[in-house]
């Protein structure tokens, strides 16, 4: 059969015409072709880490900024809450303040009302051992308007001085 | 709609079916047509390139032949409907049915037939120059567009070549070979695309095409031997101790040497199993659709309404099978590309990757290049 039997002419000119192809491509077609074809694999391979990565940072990026916020968040409350005490506070002593004065104040003026009526009582006194002199005097005057009244009393009045030395 | 358009069609064909009979019948030199005939002019070589439509003539094509007495050139339109040529002082003529060179070039000398050297221009040839032009520009280009765009991929049929170039390169070539893949992929691809386009080609049915290249011994044959050569010129020490001093029982290799003998036989097998498949599966894609039109004369010739049926159906399996064949042309260029890779796989086991390392260092320090 025609069929299987190979026919040498064929087989020479296809050893001639494919190894020309093949030393022809060999030598300046496939190096470019493959180098490019690896290089451009290795690139979009590096891309696509190199995206990734930037998207991981970006990510951490967000999340950092949103820490930061949070953070500026509770720092805001703490300072609103440190405030509202401290607004609590000052009030307070204020209050506790006004109320030391109010009582300071309150004593001196009772001080005053005991000085007062302390004065008030001396005077009294004084007005007193006065009126009661005056009315003392007035009824010795009258007493003493008798001579033998007057005779007695020095007498018993010597009597004193007599005996005491 | 489509169902009237169907049967519109199937009539249609039906009597074109008819008017191919009447002509057949209305041509009185014609004798009944013997399918076996057609079928093996098609599968075979030829000294001229068929033209549609005309059984008579060929595209000539040149003829060299190393007779008795030196080189001969001339055309194949000389030789043609068995005439005899003298060039010289030699005869020549295409052998008849009953000689043993069943339609080769043989020298007539003193009444007998002698095969020259025949180095002709024949169809298969044609059409092997007409692949190499065609793969050797397809990929000129190819490598010119990337010496032009450096990392930039290309577009539409040059983007086509390519994904299917990385199908191989980064699905066979680069798993099998690992770090020797830049050595040995220029040869692997080459192959690869020679034989898809030679297949393709083959499914064309006129003239760039319809050469049954493949399906032919003698191209599969040098194929698989350069895979042959491939194999075994570069192979590594392990593959010839494996070959020779394998891991098995003293007694199987030492007095007589049976596995080793085994191991010889098998580094035959290898290619001689490339060259059979690939030639079997071309050859039988190409019967069957030459065969399934066929039937559409064989039928006619029995009976027009017959020869009206078998047309619609012979139509719709030779354009299946069509179909099929591209299919095949594909996976057999695939499958040719694969097992070469896996045989020269296997003479390079257990290597080191010092190669690898020097080559990545390479395109890591290009790529830091173009990325600065």
């Amino acid at each position: 059969m025609e069929l299987f039997t190979p026919d040498f002419g064929l087989i020479f000119w296809m050893f001639v015409a494919f190894g020309v192809l093949f030393l022809l491509l060999w030598k300046f077609a496939w190096p470019v072709i493959l180098k490019t074809v690896d290089a451009r694999a290795e690139l979009i391979d590096k891309g696509v880490e190199y995206a990734q990565n930037a998207k991981e940072q970006l990510d951490n990026a967000r999340r950092e900024a949103e820490t930061y916020i949070d953070e500026a968040r509770r720092q805001q409350a703490d300072i609103l809450r440190e405030a509202d005490k401290m607004k609590t506070q000052i009030i307070e002593q204020a209050r506790s303040a006004a109320q030391v004065e109010a009582q300071k104040v309150m004593e001196n003026a009772k001080q005053q009302i005991e000085q007062q009526q302390k004065d008030a009582q001396q005077q009294f006194r004084n007005q007193v051992s006065e009126f009661a002199l005056q009315i003392a005097g007035k009824i010795v005057h009258n007493q003493m308007q008798q001579d033998d009244a007057q005779d007695k009393l020095v007498d018993s009045l010597l009597d004193e001085i007599e005996k005491k030395n | 709609m489509t169902r009237i358009k169907i049967i519109l069609l199937t009539l249609l064909l039906s009597s074109l079916s008819f008017c191919a009979n009447a002509s057949e019948a209305s041509d009185s030199t014609s004798s009944k047509i013997n399918p076996k005939e057609i079928i093996f002019e098609h599968l075979l070589d030829g000294y001229g390139w068929e033209v549609p439509f005309d059984h008579h003539h060929r595209i000539p094509l040149p003829v060299i032949v190393w007779a008795s007495d030196g080189l001969h050139c001339f055309s194949s339109a000389r030789l043609e409907h068995g005439h005899e040529y003298t060039d010289g002082n030699c005869k020549f003529v295409i052998a008849g049915d009953e000689s043993k060179y069943r339609g080769k070039i043989v020298e007539l000398k003193d009444g007998e037939e002698i095969r020259p050297w025949d180095f002709s221009i024949t169809k298969n040839v044609c059409a092997l120059f007409i692949t190499v032009l065609l793969v050797g520009g397809i990929f000129f280009w190819l490598a010119s567009f990337h010496k032009r765009n450096r990392f930039k991929a290309p577009r539409r049929g040059l983007g086509a070549v390519e994904g299917v170039l990385s199908f191989v390169y980064d699905g066979v070539i680069k798993p099998v070979l690992g770090p020797q893949s830049r050595r040995f992929a220029p040869y692997l691809l080459t192959v690869f695309f020679f034989i898809l386009t030679m297949n393709l080609l083959g499914l064309v049915v006129i003239f760039p095409g319809g050469a049954n290249l493949t399906g032919n011994l003698a191209v599969t044959l040098v194929l698989s031997i350069c895979t042959f050569i491939a194999t075994n010129l570069f192979a590594n020490k392990h593959y010839w101790k494996e070959i020779f001093w394998p891991d098995v029982p003293l007694w199987l290799k030492f007095p007589l040497p049976i596995m080793p003998m085994i191991e010889i036989f098998g580094m035959f097998t290898k290619p001689a199993a490339l060259t059979v498949r690939l030639f079997a599966n071309m050859m039988g894609g190409h019967m069957i659709v030459i065969t399934l039109t066929l039937l559409i004369f064989i039928f006619s010739a029995i009976s027009p309404v017959a020869g009206g049926g078998a047309t619609v159906i012979s139509l719709f399996f030779s354009i299946f099978m069509l179909l099929i064949d591209v299919l095949v042309s594909f996976i057999q260029a695939y499958v040719f590309t694969m097992l070469s890779t896996i045989f020269i796989g296997l003479a390079h086991e257990h290597e080191e990757e010092h190669e690898l390392h020097a080559d990545k260092g390479n395109i890591e320090k290009e790529i830091t290049d173009t990325l600065v």
